[in-house]
This record gives C-alpha cells, structure tokens and sequence, in this order.
C-alpha cells in the first residue's frame, strides 16, 4: 500500500541565493527621513527578525526589500541582483500583510492559486497545486471557504500558503503574529520558525515583541528612530547589547552610568553621580580617567538584600518601589539615587527573604556581570524605554 | 405562591412618544402611496376620490391603449433608456474617478469640491442654463442628450460621493498583496478591486437609475419636444381627470420597486456568498 503524499518542489538552483544586501539604504517622506544609512547583509536561509517600536522604520525597510517602497537613495540585492525597481515576482519575494491580505471575494483555494491564475496557468493546473499548497498548512479541507468565515489562526496559513506557492528566495512577514491572541501567537510562532527550517529560505520578520524576535531568529536587528542600533544573534543582543537603548529596549538589563576613576589591570573603576562604585572587565573598549562610560547589568544576575545605604563596589542602595510576582521569579523594581533600578529575584530566593515596598534594600552583582556599552548613556528626555518596564 | 417575576424596568414614556412619532412618519410615507395604489383600481365612475367603487383594471388598459391620456408608452420608452444610461455612465465615472483620486493628485480637493456644487444649484436654473446654452449653440434639445447632461449632473455627485467612501475604505493591503503575487495594474483592478466593490458599485448604479428615472426640474426644459414620464405624469394632472393617472403613479412606482429590488438582493447575494462560501 502506497501513499503519495504530493509534494510541491521547492527545488532551486543552488546558485539562486536568498541573501539580502542593504547598501547606504534611504527613505525619505517628503522633508523627513523614514530610514537612513541602513547598511546590512541578512544571509541567505536565515530567520531575520526586524525589531523596534512602532515609528523606527522596520516596517519601511521590509517594504523596501519587498518592493512596495522605492528607496530614496541606496541599493537592495538578493543574491546577486540588484532589486531596487524590479516586481516583486521579478525579485524572489513574496510578502505576507499585517492584516494577511486574504481576498474576501475568492475562496481559500482561489485566493492560494491567485498568483498562477495571474500567470495564466489552466484552471485544472492551478488548482490542483494550490490544493498541494493547502495541504502543506494542513488546510485543504477548507479550501472552499471564504476567508471571512476562516479563524485568524487559518487566515495566516492561508496567507503562508499564498505566498509560498510563488516559490519565493525571501518571504517577507510584516507582523504576522500581531492580530493573534496570545495562545495562538505561541503556536504560530513555532509553526513560523519550522516552516523556515523545512524550506531553507530568508524570511525577515517584522516586530515589536522583544520575545518574539529573540524566540525565532538566528538574527536580530535592532532599530531605532529610522536606524540600525545593532544586528547580531539573538544572545548577543540580548546579553552583550551595544547601546544603552539596545539594553533598554530589549528589557532584562539595567544600566548604570558612571565616571571613569580608573584603569588598572583591564578592569575599569567607576563612580555614579550618586556615589555608588561599581567595576567593569575591559574588552576592548577603551576609556580615559574622567570619561563617561555605561555599563548594562543582566536584572537576573542581581542579588538582594536588606541593608541601609552601602559602600562596597558594585551594589546599590534604594527603596523598594514595587514588587511584582512572575511565577518564577519576582520582578523587584527599587528606586536609587540614580534612579530606577530593577531586580529579578528568584522565587527561592525571594520567598526566603521577602521584601515589600518602601522596604530599604541593597542590590549587589559581580564584577563579571557587569557588560560595557558603547556609548555613554545621554538619553534620558524622550527614551521612552528607559523604565524598561518589559 | 409563585415567586414574584423579576422586573427590568418600565419602558420609559420617551420610547412611546417616539415610538408614535415613527408611526405617523411612515403613514407619511407611506399613506399617499397607498392611497394612489387603491384608488388606480377605481372602476368606471372615474371619481377621483375615495370611496373605491366597482375595482377594476379599466385604467390600467387606458394607459397602455390610450384613448384620452397622453403618450404614455412613449414616454416610458424615453425615461427607461435614459435611466440606463445614466445608471451606466455615472457608474463608469464614479469608478474611474474613485480610482483617481485614490492616488490624492495635485487639485484633487478643487475638482471634488466642483463636482459636489453641482447639487446645490436648483434643479430648474439648471435645466434653464443648459436650454439656453444649447440654443445658443444651436443644437437641439432632446432627451438623450441635454437631458442626459442634466441627469448626470444630479447623479455624478452622489455616486462620487458613494464611490469615495467605498474605495476610502478599501485597504490599499489588497492592491499590494496582487502586486506581490505578480499581478499586473489591469489584473489588479479587474480581478481584486472591482468584485470587492462591486456591491458599491450596485449601489451607484440604483443611485444613477431612480435620480434620472423620477427628475423633474432637471428634465423640464432639456428634453426637448418629447416628454420623460415624471413630465408626462405632470401634464397628465393638468389634462387628465381620470384615475389613469394612479395607474401611472402605480405603474411607475412598481418599476422603481423592482429596480431596488433587484439591486439590493445582488448585494445580499454577493454578500452571503462572500461570508458562507459557495
């Protein structure tokens, strides 16, 4: 007994690369700049997660590679092609919509078989891969379903389906998980990031949800107001973040900025406006006596005790502003001289020595914990991350 | 002893109140029509008031075998074609300038603005200009050209009207999701944009039909030497004392009916395939 599963080829020439290249990339609006100096290279089969809140310029820069947006100056290839005028079919993307796009007025199959029915494919042919296509998202049989009467969950697939069948280098996803409630957003998630695995093509995501991006992708890129504040893994940009608003933006950190006092032994003394000291291991970064420097200092990698006031390098006293339990750990955010300053306590630990609020507290961390920025922290007017409050 | 029920309240005095003014306002509407529809089937005694005695047919044979009334038929055979086009054509433009100004083009504000005035000037100034200016230019009147002029500058305005706000909400996400999936400009209209707004469509073109089939003030001086119903039904009162006339106002209401009814349930059609699948 044999079963055939059909099986749309994915097939490719090897040649046929899904590398992105972004050069001296602009998009200007009228007087203002949507995106500026975008320079990156997203190589090919991997999961690019664009990351930043609403406004940086992310969903512009998808565009762009999409070619739903000619860039005021600059070069997008992929592969070896430079792209910046050609269709998207010409391309080798294909993109799914915030809002999946799905047309009311055709059915699930028609919608996945529109792209051959623009190619003028026989009807029979067209819909018997569209079919093929359905069956891949487990959805055929739905396919004579209109998109209204589909789930949020199905329309995406729906949507996946669709652009797939154009057999893309690059598929393109400006959102894709935001019209989901939670559950569904988890699930999906994880059917996005297998999807990828088993077709070994680029997909760039669009986001604003910080788990989101560190959950599926090999590559996270960072963005603020219309430009690129760090592309790395998601561990790095997570743990090793280059800007105090990377730092910020990704949450989990805290940042603390001090004067130089010294540098002896490739360790870096500081000293806060406050007057708490802490201590840095050197990279290779390097910073005059006197100079600014800010550090990031992971909110789990902090211990807590009750103490009023403190001397010792590397902790930092205040009151207890507020505590908030996560089920494994408790979120402890306290109030210093310097400003505000969060803890992640583990349950244990927490439960062992609990504190509340308005309680006097000492928060303590090694030396080793401590991560070096790149640039001294400036931004405190209009950095609306700086509560980091994810 | 049965528990006593639950009570949610009395209906406040002000539901009555407005519940009779609703009332009246639909006898308003209604009750002429009504009227007219009872007493077309008035029988030879000719009277044109209540009470209806003898119902017959009589007045309706009058009025398609005239013997004293006018030319109905005649006129029918004018105002349904004009209708028609007028129905096709304010259709056309109202789509193709949807279209337009979709793309906010340099003046766009200027030109609608124009287009809309049109429905502030009186109909009867109107049809006055446009007689002179054909006289002027020595071109006869008739109703299927000044008339049809005048009857799109009455209808043009509410289908852009109507056009504008379907295409406004239209997510410009369909038109980009064709254009991903390689479809040219003229596939992007003719098969994604058009059939989302076709109901839109349906709704311009009863719009363009019911303007031109019931104007009066627009058709009075444009239409020539040959009269369109509204205007044969307006002549008819003046020399016609039969109940005729109310067969007319039946008849014609009837077509107007039939016309909404068969637009309206094309939108539900399309509706209900769109939302229960084929």
């Amino acid at each position: 007994m044999t079963t055939t599963a059909a099986h749309v080829s994915n097939a490719r020439p090897l040649q046929e690369s899904g590398e992105i290249r972004l050069v001296d990339v602009a998009k200007q609006f009228g007087n203002t700049y949507a995106v500026q100096n975008i320079n990156l290279t997203i190589p090919h089969g991997s999961y690019c997660c664009l990351l930043g809140p609403s406004g940086c310029g992310k969903t512009t820069i998808l565009r762009m590679i999409a070619g739903h947006e000619t860039p005021s100056s600059g070069e997008i290839y992929i592969g070896k092609d430079m792209v910046v005028g050609k269709a998207p079919v010409e391309r080798g993307t294909a993109m799914m919509f915030q809002s999946y796009a799905l047309f009311p007025h055709l059915s699930i199959l028609d919608n996945v078989a529109f792209y051959l029915k623009m190619r003028n494919v026989g009807k029979e042919e067209r819909r018997q891969k569209a079919l093929e296509m359905l069956q891949r998202v487990q959805l055929d049989h739905l396919k004579d379903r209109m998109p209204a009467q589909l789930s949020g969950g199905q329309q995406q697939r729906v949507a996946l389906a669709r652009s797939l069948i154009t057999n893309p280098k690059v598929l393109l996803l400006d959102e894709p998980l935001s019209a989901l409630d939670e559950f569904l957003r988890l699930r999906m998630r994880g059917e996005l990031k297998s999807l990828q695995d088993e077709l070994g093509i680029t997909f760039v995501h669009v986001t604003h949800t910080q788990p989101e991006a560190i959950a599926l992708a090999d590559m996270v890129v960072v963005m603020d107001t219309g430009r690129i504040d760090q592309a790395d893994t998601a561990n790095v940009i997570f743990n090793k973040p280059k800007t105090p608003y990377v730092a910020r933006f990704m949450g989990g950190q805290n940042v603390l900025t001090g004067t130089v006092e010294s540098n002896s032994g490739g360790v870096f003394k500081l000293k806060s406006a406050d007057g708490s000291t802490f201590e840095a291991k050197a990279g290779d970064e390097t910073a005059s006596a006197g100079s600014k420097l800010s550090v990031s200092v992971r909110r789990d990698h902090v211990a807590l005790r009750r103490g009023d006031g403190t001397t010792e390098v590397n902790s930092i006293a205040g009151v207890v502003d507020a505590t908030e339990y996560q089920g494994s750990y408790v979120k402890v955010t306290i109030n210093t001289a310097g400003g505000v300053f969060v803890a992640n306590v583990s349950d244990r630990a927490y439960f062992a020595e609990p504190v509340d609020t308005g309680d006097k507290v000492v928060a303590s961390w090694s030396t080793e914990d401590v991560h070096i920025l790149s640039k001294a922290d400036t931004g405190v007017a209009g950095d609306p991350y700086l509560d980091g409050g994810h | 002893m049965a528990a006593s029920s639950p009570s949610y309240g009395p209906r406040p005095w002000t539901f009555y109140v407005l519940a009779a003014l609703f009332a009246l306002f639909v006898i308003f509407l209604y009750g002429p029509m009504i009227a007219v529809l009872i007493l077309s089937f008035q029988g030879p005694s000719a009277s044109l008031v209540f009470p209806l005695r003898d119902p017959s047919l009589m007045w309706f044979d009058e009025l398609f075998n005239p013997r004293r009334t006018g030319d109905v038929v005649g006129a029918f055979n004018r105002s349904l074609p004009l209708a028609v086009g007028v129905m096709l054509l304010t259709v056309l433009i109202s789509v193709t300038a949807g279209f337009a100004f979709r793309r906010r083009f340099k003046g766009a504000t200027a030109i609608f603005y124009t287009a809309i005035a049109s429905l502030i000037v009186p109909g009867l100034v109107l049809s006055i200009g446009i007689l002179v200016t054909f006289r002027y230019l020595g071109w006869p009147a008739s109703w299927y050209t000044s008339a049809l002029g005048a009857h799109l500058s009455w209808a043009l305005p509410f289908g852009l009207l109507i056009m504008f706000a379907i295409l406004g909400r239209l997510s410009p996400s369909y038109e980009e999701a064709a254009y991903d999936l390689g479809a040219s400009k003229w596939q992007t209209v003719k098969e994604v944009v058009v059939p989302i707004v076709f109901p839109g469509m349906i709704a311009v073109a009863l719009f363009g039909f019911t303007l031109s089939y019931d104007e009066f003030p627009r058709s009075w001086l444009t239409v020539g030497s040959k009269n369109t119903l509204p205007l044969e039904i307006w002549t008819m009162t003046t020399n016609v004392t039969s109940p005729a006339l109310y067969a007319l106002g039946t008849v014609t209401t009837i077509v107007s009916f039939l016309v909404i009814a068969l637009a309206l349930s094309s939108i539900i059609l399309i509706q209900r395939k769109r939302s229960r699948g084929k």
